[in-house]
């Protein structure tokens, strides 16, 4: 459902019809709800293949490793892309996966968040964005959202934050990061988290994201917000990892995996920083320095992924 | 299960709280169960389900509010979004469009403005959606007004 660039999706197609179909006495009894309960099971049939967040691969040169994880996937691809992973290779030194169901930027954003908070142990860092997290709070409750909507998804995120943080009761390891990473009442609680936070984001500068979300849909703000940013498995944009940046206060590097070839001849790899705009965003305010993001995400059409540069 | 049995509880002190508020709606928790409710609503006015009384029966799964409720109409509805049958209900945030900002009382309103605004191009009662589809606005109300007094509305004596 997420990947587009056709390389995936012939074993998509494949593992939907083997599903196993329901037997009907009447097509008129097969309800919307019979179509759900199909869905899940599909669903639920592609989780085991991927989880919500895969082991860490060695992103190796196309040079000493032909069937390098990544590369394997376009063996018979185009040349273009083939010469990209290669350029990659140089700079990054492992990819992450996530599982394409939709929640792939957001999650790809959480995991990678905690690991940063919990390697490089920044307290500062942590004070900051629990100081965003409690605007992000009042933003959503002058929204008109009810506390009890959202308090809960709200109150998961901060307990991860915490035990990230070392020297406490409730410290985690890195191994344990990952377990919860995968295990969906931690990780889609905290998607929902930051899919709260986001559209209180986008709706509270409305006037700014109207007309990147009117070049998306023919949506309102609002309608935008409810069908394409807070429902689960809807995937996210330009507008979506802005929103996020921005009320987080995070920079978020995007490197694009695509098709497109570059004029001078070389191939080279473009990346986009979403640097956080706003007052509430302090490193954007100290101005001449340039702002490294420590989140990396690869981007290919459709669907996103965890780079570590080396 | 404990997340979502701690929302429920924080969602039935809330239905307490607006009971005044919202005199539509009347949203009851079974006694033994908080996974299983029952709504009584009021039909809109200015509809042809104005003066009725619908029931709707929520079940709720146990990953809620991730996951939507499962809503139906008990009260026998003539209405394009429900099935005439099962009471089966067409309306997106019960489906795809489904996110935890909604509570059990807000898909309350979102079925009264259904009510009120009905979808005839995606009808799961086709002989209703038909009728509003052709233009037929006379027959859709006095067939949902029928329904509505045999279904909908207290007998008298």
């Amino acid at each position: 459902m997420q990947n587009h660039d056709g390389v995936q999706v012939d074993g998509k197609v494949e593992s939907a019809a083997s599903v196993a179909t329901p037997e009907f006495d009447e097509w008129a009894n097969f309800g919307d709800q019979d179509i759900m309960q199909q869905h899940s099971a599909i669903r639920a049939e592609e989780a085991e293949k991927i989880p919500f967040l895969g082991d860490k691969a060695i992103l190796k040169s196309l040079d000493f490793e032909p069937l390098s994880s990544l590369a394997s996937e376009y063996q018979s691809g185009s040349a273009i892309l083939l010469e990209k992973i290669k350029v990659l290779g140089e700079q990054y030194a492992a990819i992450r996966r996530t599982r394409g169901d939709g929640n792939c930027f957001f999650r790809s954003f959480m995991f990678s968040y905690l690991e940063h908070i919990l390697e490089s142990q920044d307290r500062s860092e942590v004070d900051r964005i629990k100081a965003n997290v409690e605007q992000c709070r009042k933003t959503l409750q002058s929204l008109g959202y009810a506390d009890f909507t959202f308090e809960d998804f709200f109150a998961l995120f901060l307990e991860q934050l915490d035990s990230v943080l070392q020297g406490n009761e409730e410290s985690i390891s890195h191994d344990e990061l990952i377990r919860r990473s995968r295990d969906q009442s931690v990780s889609d609680y905290v998607v929902m988290f930051f899919r709260f936070v986001t559209s209180g984001e986008i709706r509270k500068r409305s006037e700014f994201f109207e007309p990147f979300i009117f070049g998306l849909t023919n949506a309102t703000v609002e309608q935008f917000c409810k069908s394409s940013v807070e429902p689960m498995g809807e995937e996210s944009d330009h507008v979506h990892i802005t929103a996020l940046s921005d009320a987080l206060g995070v920079p978020i590097r995007v490197v694009y995996l695509d098709r497109s070839s570059c004029d001078n001849g070389g191939v080279s790899v473009n990346h986009h920083d979403f640097v956080p705009a706003g007052s509430d965003a302090p490193k954007a305010s100290e101005g001449s320095e340039k702002v490294t993001p420590f989140i990396t995400l690869l981007y290919r059409p459709g669907h996103y992924d965890l780079l570590y540069p080396k | 299960m404990q997340a979502s049995r701690a929302r429920l509880f924080k969602e039935y002190k809330e239905v307490q709280r607006e009971k005044v508020a919202d005199p539509d709606i009347q949203l009851v928790c079974d006694d033994t169960n908080i996974f299983k409710w029952t709504a009584l609503i009021k039909g809109p006015s200015e509809t042809p389900f104005e003066g009725g009384i619908f029931q709707l029966a929520f079940a709720v799964p146990e990953q809620y509010p991730l996951q939507p409720p499962q809503v139906r109409f008990l009260t026998k509805i003539f209405h394009p979004n429900v099935h005439f049958k099962t009471g089966e209900i067409c309306l997106d945030i019960l489906k795809n469009a489904w996110s935890p900002a909604w509570t059990l009382q807000s898909v309350c309103r979102a079925i009264i403005a259904l009510m009120a605004h009905p979808e005839p191009d995606s009808p799961l009662n086709c002989d209703s959606g038909n009728l509003l589809r052709s233009g037929d606005l006379r027959g859709y109300y006095s067939m949902a007004r029928m329904y509505t007094r045999l279904a909908a509305m207290p007998k008298k004596g």
